[in-house]
């Protein structure tokens, strides 16, 4: 059993310079979805991610602006370009006030 | 009261709990879970006027890879991706990909946004389908251009409400 907030990063093992390499990031969360009862939905604090943040060499290059309408254990694939060595971060904001992030090293051959 | 210091974290998350909401929290309105927070329940046409007024929205296809499965067994988790094609320097990129699903109560899934830096405008995730309907992806270029391309899944198993 893996805890909330808990951050995978995959990346290649090294990549060509100025070439575009895929990582992909994994947060363990419940995602949580609205509830419903007589057909209505039920209002309440729900604990979801809402952002997510990609950082390359120090960099923002991507964000995403998510929701209740994406899987359990938000998982994100995306591209970057790597000019240089660097450090490839994502964060997850939650709308409870959670912020979970893991970086990896990114080896530029 | 346990005496230790606490930590900015700490004091954000009771703050963000207590449904404080002040200047000096940077994410004060995102600390919140509330449905209003979320996109209104409405038809996905009233949610593409919403997003995009009246502009116009062209054909993707020759621009937008959207992938999907043809039958989805678990709508609480549809593995979806998109590229679209851009040189992404500059002068050309794309600024952002939106994913609706027109059957769902809210439907705009996600909105992807990118920099000349993402190097290619892709993007993979897993998806909350409610039902059987067609997946929508509009990508805005940086000048403001849509394009939208749309996937019918059907759901074997709705995902709920999402």
């Amino acid at each position: 059993m893996s805890a909330l907030g808990e951050v995978k990063i995959r990346v290649p093992a090294s990549v060509a310079r100025g070439s575009i390499a895929r990582a992909r990031a994994l947060v363990i969360h419940p995602n949580e979805r609205v509830e419903r009862k007589d057909g209505k939905p039920v209002d309440r604090n729900y604990r979801f991610v809402n952002r997510v943040v990609v950082s390359y060499a120090g960099r923002d290059i991507a964000e995403f602006e998510t929701s209740t309408s994406i899987g359990e254990n938000p998982s994100f694939g995306f591209a970057f370009r790597a000019n240089e060595p660097g450090t490839l971060k994502v964060t997850f904001f939650d709308t409870h006030g959670g912020r979970f992030e893991a970086a990896a090293e990114v080896k530029v051959g | 009261m346990p005496e230790r210091n606490l930590t900015r974290r700490e004091v954000l998350a009771a703050a963000a709990a207590a449904g404080v909401a002040s200047a000096w929290l940077p994410h004060a309105a995102v600390a919140q879970g509330s449905l209003a927070s979320l996109a209104p329940e409405e038809p996905v046409d009233k949610t593409l006027q919403r997003l995009f007024g009246g502009r116009p929205i062209r054909d993707g296809a020759p621009l937008i890879n959207l992938e999907l499965p043809l039958i989805a067994e678990d709508g609480g988790n549809v593995v979806m991706s998109i590229e679209v094609k851009s040189p992404m320097t500059p002068q050309s990129y794309v600024k952002a990909i939106y994913v609706l699903s027109d059957k769902n109560p809210r439907p705009l899934n996600a909105k992807f946004i990118f920099t000349p830096g993402s190097g290619q405008a892709y993007v993979a995730t897993s998806l909350r389908l409610a039902d059987t309907g067609d997946v929508r992806a509009v990508a805005e270029m940086q000048d403001g251009a849509l394009f939208m391309v749309k996937r019918a899944v059907r759901v074997v198993v709705a995902g709920c409400a999402v």
